[in-house]
């Protein structure tokens, strides 16, 4: 790891100061992601500016309607809430699942959203990737197993935050202050980029802007949500195939839903075609499975990831299945 | 570029003030500068747990931790952890056994210490959910297991009976070759 510059601001106006003046700064919150980035030298910027101080930066509120979380509330902080179990179910599910408990501690939401992938060519130094600036993605003809099954023509990334689907489920918006000091809210739906509109990034953050926090909008009286995520082991692993769900019920009757995929491509996914199968609808296993057929029907997978598509399918009907479990009061 | 900071850490309840490169890592200033080789350096990236230290009492990762983010927190390492005798953590997992070659120990230690404060009487799900960041490469985990109930049970003030031999394979009252 290169020697920095470090910044250690107290409120987020003096960090924006230093992220304007001083070129190629980096905010850095729990570093758990950051700190993996400059060891491996993927990033070796000249400043580094420590969000810790920024106290303003920290909670979880409700407010308006929605429930508010700092950008470096930690991970274990946002598993343990009770604001966020009561109507945030997937939210608080995500969080659980995150990392290990050690990780969870230093970890903070806006890191979560904001982290870079980790395909295994990107991770590596000696791997001059598409994603690094180079020609190749090497995971197209080499080692996928665990690479995207979706939107893979140039780059086979798979997003990794537990966070983004859950907080999709509950229509999030991001809170960035931009380089103007302006501040703007990104709907959680339009944050991602695609490697085929921009390699170099994964969001649509620009130099200088700062997330600030999230706010998503917690379930009803008759709404249930869930997170669910398949993986090899059961204690700290990466997701094969992860799910959030909300549903909205009227009786048995499906009244809204929204049911956002990840882990499977480079870009967490919302599944409209598969939302539609529901919609309208008494819920049923049965429909929640055909949900999960719709929520595959596009699929690309790769030489080594075909298995995907069936995990993928049962992550979905699963996911389903426990959010309508909760809206109908089962919670 | 600034090349040196200084800092003053509290490590074992001891002010320590230490010149080091901004960079350095909370794990490197323990190790290279503090002299504590207790903790330990391990995957360097937060996968293995091997450098887990108590930060405020909390369990966190030092390796990914830059050390200036934690001037005047309470940092505890596993060298803090023998007062007057050993703690029923290190009795008992010595008594057990529940280490090989112990270099995941003291982060194990400390990840423990850390749940047994918080939760006196933890169930078995409780502490493999609070180790899962700690990886053993060599025992398979059940006398570190049980090693951390009996040390829980020992904290609590009861006698707290060793558990019984040759767990990995079920209870076995009698030896298998006589």
């Amino acid at each position: 790891m290169r020697n920095f510059d470090y910044y250690l601001p107290s409120t987020t106006s003096e960090a924006q100061d230093v992220l304007k003046k001083v070129k190629g700064a980096r905010a850095k919150a729990g570093g758990t992601d950051l700190m993996g980035l400059l060891k491996d030298r993927l990033t070796a910027p000249d400043s580094v500016v420590s969000l810790d101080n920024v106290g303003e930066l920290t909670g979880i509120k409700e407010r308006d309607g929605g429930v508010w979380i700092g950008a470096t509330t930690t991970i274990a902080t946002v598993a343990a809430n009770k604001t966020v179990h009561r109507g945030g179910e997937a939210v608080a599910e995500a969080a659980a699942r995150t990392g290990t408990p050690l990780i969870r501690n230093r970890a903070t939401v806006g890191g979560n959203l904001c982290q870079r992938p980790r395909c295994w060519y990107f991770r590596h130094p000696d791997y001059p990737c598409s994603k690094k600036g180079g020609e190749t993605c090497y995971a197209q003809e080499g080692e996928n197993k665990y690479h995207a099954i979706f939107d893979n023509v140039t780059c086979n990334i798979i997003h990794p935050s537990n966070l983004a689907p859950a907080l999709w489920a509950h229509d999030a918006k991001i809170h960035v202050l931009g380089a103007n000091g302006k501040t703007r809210d990104i709907g959680i739906d339009e944050f991602w980029v695609l490697p085929e509109e921009d390699m170099s990034k994964e969001t649509v953050l620009e130099d200088g802007d700062l997330v600030t926090g999230v706010t998503y909008t917690p379930g009803g009286r008759s709404s249930g949500s869930a997170y669910v995520e398949v993986r090899e082991k059961q204690s700290y692993d990466w997701a094969l195939t992860n799910a959030a769900a909300r549903i909205d019920l009227s009786g048995s009757r499906v009244k809204d839903v929204r049911l956002v995929i990840s882990a499977v491509a480079p870009v967490p996914m919302r599944r409209e075609d598969a939302e539609a199968v529901l919609k309208g609808k008494a819920f049923s296993e049965d429909l929640a499975w055909k949900a999960g057929e719709a929520a595959v029907a596009d699929a690309t997978p790769l030489r080594d990831n075909k298995y995907k598509v069936r995990l993928l399918k049962a992550t979905v009907a699963h996911t389903l299945i426990a959010a309508a479990q909760r809206a109908k009061g089962g919670k | 570029m600034s090349e040196h900071v200084t800092a003053t850490y509290r490590v074992n309840s001891e002010g320590r003030t230490i010149a080091h490169p901004a960079h350095h890592t909370l794990l490197e200033v323990l190790r290279e500068a503090c002299g504590l080789t207790g903790t330990k350096h391990g995957c360097e990236l937060g996968e293995c747990g091997t450098c887990t230290v108590l930060i405020d009492g909390e369990p966190q990762l030092s390796c990914l931790v830059l050390a200036r983010e934690v001037e005047g927190a309470a940092i505890d390492t596993v060298e803090g952890l023998e007062g007057r005798d050993l703690h029923p953590l290190q009795k008992t997992f010595a008594d057990l056994g529940a280490a090989q070659c112990g270099y995941c120990t003291p982060g194990i230690l400390m990840a423990a210490k850390a749940l047994i404060e918080r939760k006196p009487t933890p169930t078995r799900a409780d502490v493999c959910e609070a180790l899962s960041g700690n990886l053993c490469r060599c025992t398979g985990y059940i006398k570190i297991i049980e090693a951390v109930e009996w040390a829980a049970a020992l904290c609590r003030g009861e006698s707290g009976a060793r558990p019984a031999d040759a767990s990995l394979y079920g209870v076995c009252k009698e030896k298998p070759h006589g």
